[in-house]
């Protein structure tokens, strides 16, 4: 199968890689490009592991050729903190503690990070709907829930944000 | 007063403990040993489940009480 | 100065920002030069003879570099039960028969994933199919096929626990009560499927990066099956993608990877699929149960009699430790004058069962705590105060078996009465149910074999002050690293800061038995304790000299300050005393060990934690749904230690409790699993996970660092009975066999309609 030409931006980084067609998103972005904090724990599309934000919305990046990719923005788990500086999502999973095995929470910060864009003060439910497709196995979900709260209530933010 | 198992030399407080080590290790050695003795080790075991009381391990015991050397 | 400066402050785990930044690189992350990726050929039959294995065409493929079959293995059979030989019974990759569906035959590395798999078609098997059987009541019966040469009957192992006089209990009981019930398998689901990198030297040393619960356990048993010397062998396990059970023995994504590398001299990595995962790992230990047990019509408990038939699938894996756990904690958490455990593993042509969080409490719990509720129900009697009457205490001796020190079981009680009463009556259809437990804090047995302390630590201190702590154990998101540095921190009187944390390679860090059985806070954290009490020690005598105080004084450290313990206001810094202790030492930094293993601490455990849990349902009557409303949890894990982490712990058990007890299940058909992924395995997800509450009791466990206890896997044990329990109350029925589906409860309540109409 002859390769195509791949134009990504990656965590506002733009890339041009030559792949195979019927390469995933989430294997570019592991393989290709290094990426790894986006994982896979399954193959039917229903884990949520693998979410990373395509222009702004959440999806599971194993369930799009990276071809339907071409020219769009990408956000990865890499790309929510500036250098040192933590997202307030990443600074409020930290003080929750709403990982433990931290497997699934690379998904989980982008799924919450679509939420917030979309609706900054989410309902207790919506929070829950929002992560509906991101299974995590170790928290029992109530504290990644209580991290989100936890943004959507103001804490993190600075003066003029 | 304490026993000796007559296949591995375990000294056990009485033959009910005894029957309870010889069951739970259950090794190629102490099976022949129970086999030998005309009990069958697996139907013992069975009519253990099977049946109400401690048939099992009591029908075991009896055996040890006597084969089983008495050491103080 | 406060009780504790480090223990029991809501702290960061201390992984914490390399999880949430994705920098944490676990094994299914690793990427090596010249890596290989491997693929494994599974049986496709429950139990079969191995005829013959052609691999040519595969070997010809564009982009095979190498095939292994059972004929490059030394054929040894192993198993984690290393004392017990006839128990090691598992090969891995088969040699002359195939045992379960999934079970491994051939493995193949090729330069990427999809060639490995387009080689596993090419790889031709000839079977001889056998006769096979997938119940443990129809493979004891005469004539049943027989999977393992020296297992007639297919029993596999017994187990047996005895106290008092049952029979005479039972005729001194005024109300017996018998009943039957099936306990379902449950999969561990970790989120980091089963993988590993190998990487074979020609000097003859292998490295394996692999997601485990217990790098020490991986290290001997593939130096044990590759004929390697131990310490030739190295396994790397900085993060762990979830365990709860599934890692700690050894598995094929380990052992085909390393045999493949050993064979080409290449890394070769192995990831399992997630239908790989659910169907050729290992799962939770289905259960059939019966229980007799005999009370007074005022509710003291008089005689308990269970037995169990587990069904075992195809190997022993940790099934014998369950099966004896299952019967240990059927008596719990409560006092029983006589009690008789008969528990029989069985060989089945199934995925063989083995450990799984709770490890066969889960479904003691369940099967108990139903039956006591049944029991109340019939004479009339409050289920607080049933199980009140009953409860553990401290001091108790269970006969023969185990010495309970601390136990904050009448504690729970109250906290959960309190709340069952604060929610007042409750809508129709609506129901609480509650159970309680209690578990272990690490197992005293060494069925492992090792020569080793059970756990080892040491501490170093450098010259700024920054103290290197190597712990043997491992953390899979349970939170050990954070716990053990905050024990560390602690008795060193240092802060979380100060400690950097050396953990998960076993050419590092010293032995411990990892992970499983609950045993890193008591076990790994008293290791830690004394290895930071011996390095404090060292520094006092230089802050002693120093200060040169009166010799009734004695000395402390807290929060980076030396001082008299009952005069702080004299004291030095910790870092000055530090720099000097080393230059007064040639230049050494200061080094100290500690370690850990129980001595007579009775057959299970040196120490138990307790609680009570109560869910809130709602049952829909027309489907049979049930709804999570609430769940409250009163738990005694004796001192907290990591307050967040524990919260977490908590609320992740309690998920993986509710599925055990109402949404997962492992349906098979002639041995094959039906639902090996995750649309059809349901395991709960956010928007069923309801609120909960718990409710800390104090305890102090003399056995454990500064009064700890477990906590993360006792919390799995309650859930089903107390749902089991909930149903009961909120529709009239109970149903004893897991998981309590919306079919069951429909069919349950139209038996009771028949019932009354009829």
């Amino acid at each position: 199968m002859e390769k195509q030409l791949l134009r990504i931006t990656v965590n506002g980084e733009y890339h041009e890689v030559y792949i195979k067609p019927k390469k995933l998103l989430v294997e570019i972005i592991r393989d290709e490009l290094g990426l790894t904090g986006t994982k896979r724990a399954c193959s039917t599309a229903s884990c949520g592991a693998c979410t990373v934000l395509l222009n702004g919305m959440a999806v599971k990046s194993c369930s799009i050729l990276a071809m339907q990719a071409e020219g769009a923005e990408v956000t990865t788990v890499e790309g929510l903190a500036e250098g040192a500086k933590l997202s307030p999502i990443q600074r409020s999973f930290l003080d929750q503690g709403a990982y433990q095995c931290g497997f699934c929470t690379p998904g989980m910060l982008i799924s919450a990070t679509a939420l917030l864009k979309e609706n900054p003060n989410p309902t207790r439910q919506e929070i829950k709907e929002a992560i509906h497709g991101n299974i995590c196995r170790c928290t029992g979900y109530n504290s990644i829930i209580r991290a989100v709260q936890g943004v959507a209530e103001g804490k993190y933010r600075e003066g003029g944000r | 007063m304490a026993y000796k198992c007559p296949v591995c030399s375990k000294v056990w407080p009485d033959t009910l403990d005894m029957a309870r080590h010889v069951f739970g290790i259950a090794d190629q050695a102490h099976k022949n040993w129970v086999n030998s003795k005309g009990l069958n080790f697996i139907e013992l075991l069975l009519i253990q489940t099977m049946e109400p009381g401690n048939k099992g391990y009591k029908t075991l015991a009896e055996l040890l009480e006597k084969e089983a050397e008495q050491v103080k | 100065m406060k009780k504790f400066t480090v223990i029991n402050t809501p702290v960061h785990n201390i992984d914490g920002v390399a999880k949430v930044t994705g920098r944490a690189i676990y094994t299914f992350d690793v990427k090596l030069p010249g890596m290989l990726y491997g693929k494994i050929l599974r049986s496709p039959y429950p139990h079969a003879r191995i005829k013959n294995i052609d691999a040519s065409r595969a070997e010809k493929h564009a982009g095979v570099k190498g095939i292994v079959t059972g004929k490059d293995t030394l054929g040894i059979k192993q198993g984690i039960w290393r004392r017990f030989k006839e128990l090691c019974d598992e090969e891995i990759l088969a040699r002359d028969k195939v045992r379960y569906i999934g079970e491994p035959v051939a493995a193949v590395a090729a330069v990427d994933e999809d060639t490995a798999e387009e080689a596993l078609d090419l790889i031709e098997v000839e079977y001889e199919l056998l006769p096979a059987v997938f119940e443990p009541l129809e493979a004891i019966k005469e004539g049943a096929p027989q999977l393992h040469e020296n297992a007639e009957r297919n029993i596999n192992v017994t187990r047996h626990i005895e106290w008092g006089d049952v029979d005479q209990g039972f005729k001194d009981a005024d109300y017996i009560r018998e009943d039957w019930f099936k306990c379902s398998s449950q999969h561990h689901v970790c989120m980091e499927t089963h993988c590993a990198v190998a990487s074979y030297s020609p000097e003859g040393k292998l490295t394996v990066w692999t997601s485990t619960q217990s790098h020490y356990y991986i290290q001997l048993l593939l130096a044990w099956v590759l004929g390697l010397r131990e310490n030739d062998v190295r396994v790397i396990s900085r993060y762990t993608g979830g365990g709860f059970g599934s890692k700690f023995e050894l598995d094929s994504a380990q052992f085909c990877s390393s045999l493949l590398s050993m064979k080409l001299c290449k890394p070769v990595k192995i990831v399992l699929s997630r239908e790989e995962e659910f169907m050729a790992t290992k799962r939770r230990t289905p259960m059939f149960y019966y229980l007799r047990t005999g009370v007074k019509k005022d509710g003291t408990f008089v005689a308990k009699e269970a037995r169990a038939f587990t069904e075992g699938g195809a190997y022993t894996s940790m099934g014998a430790t369950a099966l004896y756990l299952t019967g240990f904690f059927q008596a719990f958490p409560y006092v029983w004058p006589s009690y008789r455990y008969d528990g029989y593993r069985v060989y089945t042509n199934t995925e063989p069962s083995s450990a799984m969080r709770g490890f066969g409490a889960p479904q003691a719990t369940f099967c108990a705590e139903t039956q006591i509720e049944l029991i109340a129900k019939e004479l009339g009697l409050d289920p607080i105060e049933i199980r009140r009457k009953n409860s553990m205490y401290p001091g108790y001796e269970v006969p023969g078996q185990a010495w309970i020190q601390s136990c904050g079981l009448i504690q729970c009680l109250d906290k959960i009465e309190k709340w069952v009463k604060s929610r007042g009556k409750l809508p129709p259809n609506h129901g609480i149910g509650l159970a309680a437990y209690g578990f272990m804090s690490g197992g005293i047995f060494n069925w492992f074999d090792t020569p080793y302390a059970f756990s080892a630590a040491i501490v170093k201190i450098n010259v700024d002050g920054k103290v290197d702590l190597y712990v043997g154990s491992q953390d899979m998101g349970q939170g050990s690293n954070t716990t053990l540095s905050m024990i560390c921190a602690e008795e060193l009187g240092v802060r979380l800061d100060d400690i950097r944390l050396h953990m998960g390679d076993t050419d590092i860090c010293p032995v411990d038995l990892g992970a499983w059985g609950s045993r890193e806070t008591l076990m790994q954290g008293n290791a830690v304790k004394m290895a930071a009490a011996e390095a404090k020690r060292q520094l006092l005598e230089f802050a002693t000299a120093k200060l040169s105080p009166n010799i009734v004084y004695d000395l402390d450290i807290k929060d980076r300050w030396i001082h008299l313990i009952a005069r702080p206001e004299r004291g030095l810094s910790y870092y000055d005393v530090v720099k000097e202790a080393i230059r007064g030492r040639d230049g050494q930094p200061i080094i100290a060990r500690g370690h850990y293993t129980p001595h007579r601490k009775g057959m299970i455990s040196p120490a138990y934690s307790f609680g009570v849990q109560a869910v809130e349902i709602a049952v829909e009557p027309e489907t049979g749904k049930i709804t999570l409303k609430n769940c409250v949890t009163a738990h005694d894990c004796g001192q907290v230690i990591n307050p967040l982490g524990l919260k977490g712990q908590l609320e992740g058990a309690m998920a993986m409790a509710a599925g055990y007890g109402f949404t997962e299940d492992l349906p098979m058909d002639e041995g094959k699993i039906l639902n090996p992924n995750l649309v059809d395995y349901k395991v709960l997800r956010a928007t069923e996970m309801p609120e909960t509450e718990v409710y800390e009791v104090e305890t102090y466990e003399p056995e454990g660092p500064f009064g700890a206890k477990e906590a993360g896997e006792g919390l799995t044990n309650p859930t089903a009975g107390a749902l089991s329990n909930a149903v009961f109350h909120a529709v009239g029925v109970s149903i004893k066999n897991l998981p309590i589906t919306p079919e069951k409860v429909l069919e349950a309540l139209k038996e009771k309609k028949k019932k009354k109409e009829g």
